[in-house]
C-alpha cells in the first residue's frame, strides 16, 4: 500500500469515528470535529485522545504522549490489511533522547562481552549475510493496558501498541557465530541507539537466553513491509523475537553483548515482569507475588469491521470481520458471537502469511434491535483459547481475554 | 594478474549500485516521505547497498511538545520538575489513581529513573497529579468493555 493511499484512508476511518461520535453519543461531537479526537471507551472515562500527522512518517495515529513518543494505531488501519502500514505502526519509547539521525556508512553494530573474536559491523556487511523474510506480529507487552479493571497506571493503550509487518533480515545466530560464542555464555543482551535523558538512568536494553537467541529464528531486520525501517520504528536495524513480546524487539539495536550469566540489570531483573501464575492473573491489588520476565505471546482476536458504538440499519444479519494472531504460534479458528457470547458462529481464515503474523477472519451474525455485543474467539494451533474473563496484574500486561465490540441496530 | 586498484573496485561498486538501481527503481518512490539528508540540503543522503537493498541515511525533526500542565495551584512545581522527561500529557492521560499510587509514581520516578526530583516538592506534585480533570469523578465516563460477571459463560 503506498502511502498516499494510507493517509487517505485513515482520513475515512477518522471521519467514520467521528459519525459514531455523533450517532451514538459517544464523546463530545462539536470538540471531536474541533480537535480532531477519538474515544478509546477505556473504562471509567478520561479515554479521549488527540489524533496526530505532526510525526515525521507517520499518517494520523493517536497520540498517547509526545515526548517520548508514544503513537497508538487506530482500529480502523487493521481491517484494510493484516499487514499494517509503515507509517500507521505504533511507536513506543521508553527514554525522550531518540535516535533523529542515522548515517548509514557509519553506523556500527557491535558484537561483544563472552566471545572469541569482538566485531563492530557495518551496514554493508550486515547486508550480504544470507537473508530471512518473516511476517511477525509486533504487540507491546502493555497493549489494552487501558481496559484493565481496576485500572493500572502506565501508558493508557487501547488495542493498537501492535502491528504485523513482513519482516526482512538476517539471522541473529548468524551475526553470533562470526563473533564465536564462548562456552558458558548464559544470556545475550541488546542495547539501542537510545539514551537516558538524565545521569545514572537506567539504559534501556534486553536480553534473550542464549539458546533462544541462535535459534535461526529471531533476527536482525533492516527492511520492514518493503522498506527501510523508520526511524521512529527502529531504523537502521532492530530485533525481531517471533511470538515475543515487543519489550524484546529492540529499535536501533547497536549492541549485542553475550553474558556468561543471566542479565541483572534493570529492565530484565524488575522491569517488564509478570506474575509467575497462569495467563499473568492475579487479584487485583495484589503486590507480593513471584515474577518472571515477560515472554511468548497469547493468541488474541478482535472485530476490526465496525467500531465500537457504531449505529447500523437493523438487519437480519451481517458480514462482521477482523483479525486474530495465535501468540507465539499460528492461528486454528476463529469464533464469533453477537449475544454477549452465548451462541458462537464459525468464521473462515484468510491466507496464512505465517503463523507469526496476522490471520483475517470473516463470518456473519444476526443481529437484533438494540445494542449488539459482539465478541471473537481466538483458538491456536497449540489448543489454547482466548478465555472470556479477563485477567489482572499491577503492570497491566498480557491481556488476552475474548474482546467486545458493543454495535447498535436502530 | 595485477589486483584492482581502488578506484575500480569504488566504480565498480557505482556501477552494481547503478544497475540495482534500475532493476528495482529509486526505492524512494515507494517510501512514505522521503527522509532528508543528514547533511547540508541539497546534497544527496549517503547510502549503502547489497544484493537489491538500498539503506539511506535518514533524519528526522521531531514536533515540539509545548503543552504543560494547565491550571494553576502546584502547576508551576510540576512542570519544572516532571516535564524535563516526558510530555505532561503522560500524566494528563492516567485513570483515577489514588494518592498513595501517585506517590508510588512520582517515587518510581525518582528512585528508579533517577528523575531530579526535589523531596520536598513530592507532596506538592501528589497534590496536583490527585486535582488533575481526569482524576475528577464528574469527568469519569465511558464504557466498561468486558463482561459483567453475571453473563453466563460463553460455550467453548
Amino acid at each position: 500500500m503506498d502511502a498516499l493511499n494510507s493517509c487517505m484512508a485513515a482520513e475515512i476511518s477518522r471521519r467514520r469515528l467521528i459519525a459514531t461520535g455523533l450517532l451514538g453519543g459517544v464523546g463530545a461531537a462539536v470538540p471531536a470535529l474541533a480537535q480532531r479526537t477519538v474515544n478509546l471507551h477505556l473504562p471509567g472515562g478520561n479515554a479521549e485522545r488527540t489524533l496526530t500527522s505532526a510525526f515525521p512518517s507517520k499518517c494520523s495515529m493517536i497520540l498517547q504522549r509526545t515526548r517520548p513518543p508514544l503513537l497508538e494505531t487506530p482500529m480502523g488501519v487493521f481491517d484494510r490489511s493484516v499487514f499494517t502500514p509503515n507509517d500507521h505502526f505504533f511507536v513506543r519509547w521508553h527514554w525522550a533522547d531518540i535516535p533523529t539521525a542515522v548515517d548509514v556508512e557509519t553506523f556500527r553494530l557491535r558484537v561483544g562481552g563472552h566471545v572469541a573474536r569482538p566485531l563492530s559491523i557495518g551496514l554493508a556487511q550486515l547486508l550480504r549475510l544470507p537473508r530471512v523474510e518473516l511476517a511477525a506480529v509486533n504487540q507491546c507487552s502493555g497493549n489494552s493496558r487501558g481496559f484493565f479493571q481496576p485500572r493500572v497506571a502506565g501508558a493508557q493503550w487501547g488495542h493498537g501498541a501492535m502491528g504485523n509487518a513482513k519482516w526482512l533480515g538476517v539471522r541473529l545466530r548468524d551475526v553470533l557465530e562470526l563473533a564465536g560464542i564462548k562456552p558458558g555464555a548464559v544470556q545475550v543482551r541488546f542495547g539501542a541507539l537510545d539514551q537516558p535523558v538524565v545521569p545514572d538512568g537506567p539504559d534501556f536494553a534486553k536480553s534473550l537466553d542464549v539458546d533462544h537467541a541462535r535459534n535461526g529464528e529471531v533476527m536482525i531486520a533492516f527492511g520492514m513491509n518493503g522498506e527501510q525501517l523508520p526511524l521512529l520504528n527502529g531504523f537502521p536495524i532492530r530485533l525481531i523475537v517471533p511470538g515475543w513480546y515487543s519489550t524484546y524487539w529492540v529499535k536501533a539495536l547497536n549492541s549485542i553483548e553475550v553474558l556468561p550469566h543471566a542479565d541483572d540489570q534493570y529492565w530484565m531483573a524488575k522491569a517488564y515482569k509478570v506474575p509467575a501464575k497462569p495467563r499473568a492473573d492475579v487479584a487485583p491489588g495484589a503486590m507480593d507475588f513471584p515474577t518472571v520476565p515477560i515472554n511468548r505471546m497469547i493468541p488474541r482476536s478482535w472485530m476490526t469491521s465496525l467500531p465500537e458504538g457504531q449505529v447500523i440499519a437493523l438487519e437480519p444479519s451481517i458480514p462482521v470481520g477482523g483479525i486474530a494472531m495465535g501468540g507465539d504460534c499460528g492461528v486454528a479458528k476463529v469464533d464469533v458471537s453477537s449475544d454477549g457470547g452465548r451462541t458462537w458462529y464459525r468464521t473462515a481464515l484468510g491466507p496464512d502469511e505465517g503463523r507469526y503474523g496476522f490471520r483475517r477472519w470473516d463470518g456473519r451474525v444476526p443481529l437484533r434491535r438494540g445494542t449488539n455485543a459482539i465478541m471473537s474467539k481466538c483458538w491456536n494451533t497449540k489448543g489454547e483459547a482466548q478465555p472470556t474473563t479477563p485477567i489482572w496484574n499491577p503492570g497491566g500486561y498480557m491481556r488476552g481475554n475474548i474482546e467486545t465490540t458493543h454495535v447498535v441496530a436502530a | 594478474m595485477k589486483a584492482p586498484s581502488t578506484g575500480l573496485l569504488t566504480g565498480g561498486v557505482i556501477a552494481m549500485t547503478a544497475v540495482v538501481l534500475v532493476l528495482i527503481g529509486a526505492p524512494h518512490e515507494r517510501t512514505s516521505p522521503t527522509p532528508h539528508a543528514s547533511s547540508d540540503a541539497g546534497v544527496p543522503a549517503s547510502s549503502v547497498a547489497s544484493g537489491g537493498i538500498r539503506l539511506t541515511s535518514a533524519a528526522i525533526d521531531l514536533p515540539a511538545d509545548d503543552a504543560s500542565f494547565p491550571g494553576g495551584g502546584g502547576s508551576d512545581i510540576i512542570n519544572a520538575n516532571c516535564t524535563g522527561c516526558h510530555s505532561a500529557a503522560m500524566a494528563l492521560g492516567q485513570p483515577k489513581l489514588s494518592a498513595d499510587q501517585w506517590r508510588a509514581e512520582v517515587t518510581k520516578m525518582r528512585e528508579v529513573y533517577k528523575a531530579p526530583v526535589d523531596e520536598a516538592d513530592v507532596g506538592a506534585i501528589v497534590q496536583y497529579l490527585i486535582g488533575m480533570p481526569g482524576q475528577l469523578s464528574g469527568e469519569q465516563s465511558g464504557r466498561a468493555q468486558d463482561p459483567a460477571p453475571n453473563v453466563p459463560s460463553p460455550r467453548p
